[in-house]
């Protein structure tokens, strides 16, 4: 009975409802694309190259740096010398410090966020830089179209409102028979501080506000290269696991890696209350055996090839001539 | 990754201390009954476990100043 009489609520809620696509006329109300204030996250990324001159970014790179050298394994898989790379939210250039002339001649550092753009002087890397401050989410405004031989991204893309258009993008700026190498925070990324604070709120405050972005799912992934076009994907997850002695100093490194939570309409302040409870409730639900705890970090790997005639293709659905129970 | 919490130079991370160290045992105990409801919180679920822990962390506040 119950479900019965909801069907007419929902339908006439549904003629009140606001066209999804209606330009900002709110802070809250917002494009179907808009999760988070990149505006925002600017000033974040710019505030923690600067904290303490630099230093605080420095010591906090460890995730970037272990990732973008798990990137390397994978560059160094094709067996192609590159002109030029684009490193598409390059920070600082944790990626790009790895690049040697054998790999590349020249390397294009793109990021919105200035400061952390220079942090690191050229000396510090191996190939040629050049650096264009711009947001990643209008790569065309900067970069040409059919003009990239290949496109890495390593740990930004996870900040990105439209993902499905930056990955058309990519593909647009990429030669044909270009790559891209893609590394984002997703699936389970963070999942002890989001369900903490979560139970910590509910329990203190009686609801919730979101503090821990929004992560993409592995499997959306394969298909949103799939509908920007690419071929020959590969997707694959792993993870980086980090312990921590508290929840507050994982809290903190998250600031100096500007990564603070930038989600529209967020919550800016969290009572003291709260924290007090959500850093005991991480501590009693995913507490390591020695009292550290451990933050999840899970990076989504996607590598896609823009198509080109020449470039090896699979075969028809159904054309293959051995059974593989033969095989096997 | 830095032990950062043991210098207590900003408030914040003078709150940090008391909230894992000085009042550890509170903290435990409060997050004991989270554990044992985390299927099931409602707002106070752990209200008197709360009590005792804000209670110990007010009391290591105030005798920072």
């Amino acid at each position: 009975m119950n479900r019965l009489t909801r069907i007419p609520v929902l339908a006439r809620a549904r003629n009140f409802a606001s066209h999804s696509g209606s330009p900002l006329s709110s802070p809250n109300t917002v494009g179907p694309y808009q999760v988070f204030d990149r505006y925002a996250k600017r000033l974040q990324k710019d505030r923690s190259a600067r904290r303490d001159d630099g230093e605080k970014s420095r010591t906090t790179d460890y995730v970037r740096d272990e990732v973008a050298d798990r990137m390397m394994d994978r560059l160094l898989d094709i067996k192609r010398k590159f002109n030029t790379i684009l490193d598409l939210g390059s920070g600082p250039g944790h990626l790009s410090k790895l690049l040697d002339a054998e790999i590349t001649k020249k390397v294009v550092m793109l990021d919105s966020s200035e400061k952390l753009l220079h942090r690191e002087p050229d000396s510090e890397f191996e190939v040629d830089v050049e650096r264009i401050h711009a947001d990643e989410e209008r790569l065309l405004d900067v970069v040409a179209p059919n003009s990239q031989e290949a496109i890495l991204s390593c740990l930004s893309l996870h900040w990105i409102n439209d993902l499905p258009g930056v990955l058309v993008q990519i593909k647009e700026a990429l030669q044909p028979d270009g790559v891209f190498i893609g590394a984002m925070f997703g699936g389970d990324t963070l999942f002890e501080l989001r369900t903490s604070l979560q139970l910590a709120q509910l329990e203190r405050e009686g609801g919730i506000s979101p503090h821990v972005s929004p992560m993409t799912d592995t499997r959306d992934v394969s298909n949103l290269l799939g509908r920007a076009g690419f071929a020959l994907l590969t997707v694959d997850v792993d993870e980086v696991r980090v312990a921590y002695p508290s929840m507050f100093e994982l809290m903190e490194d998250l600031r100096d890696m500007g990564e603070n939570n930038t989600i529209v309409g967020r919550r800016n302040f969290v009572h003291r209350d709260t924290l007090a409870a959500a850093s005991a409730i991480y501590k009693a639900l995913h507490g390591n055996e020695d009292g550290s705890v451990p933050a999840t970090f899970q990076i989504i790997w996607m590598i896609g090839w823009k198509p080109a005639p020449n470039q090896p293709k699979p075969l028809e659905r159904g054309s293959g001539k051995t059974n593989l129970k033969d095989v096997l | 990754m830095n032990a950062t919490t043991t210098n207590g130079s900003t408030p914040l991370r003078r709150f940090a201390v008391h909230a894992t160290t000085t009042c550890a045992t509170h903290a435990e105990a409060y997050g004991k009954c989270i554990l044992a409801t985390y299927t099931d919180v409602r707002k106070d679920a752990c209200k008197e476990e709360f009590a005792k822990f804000g209670a110990c962390l007010r009391e290591a506040v105030s005798c920072d100043y």
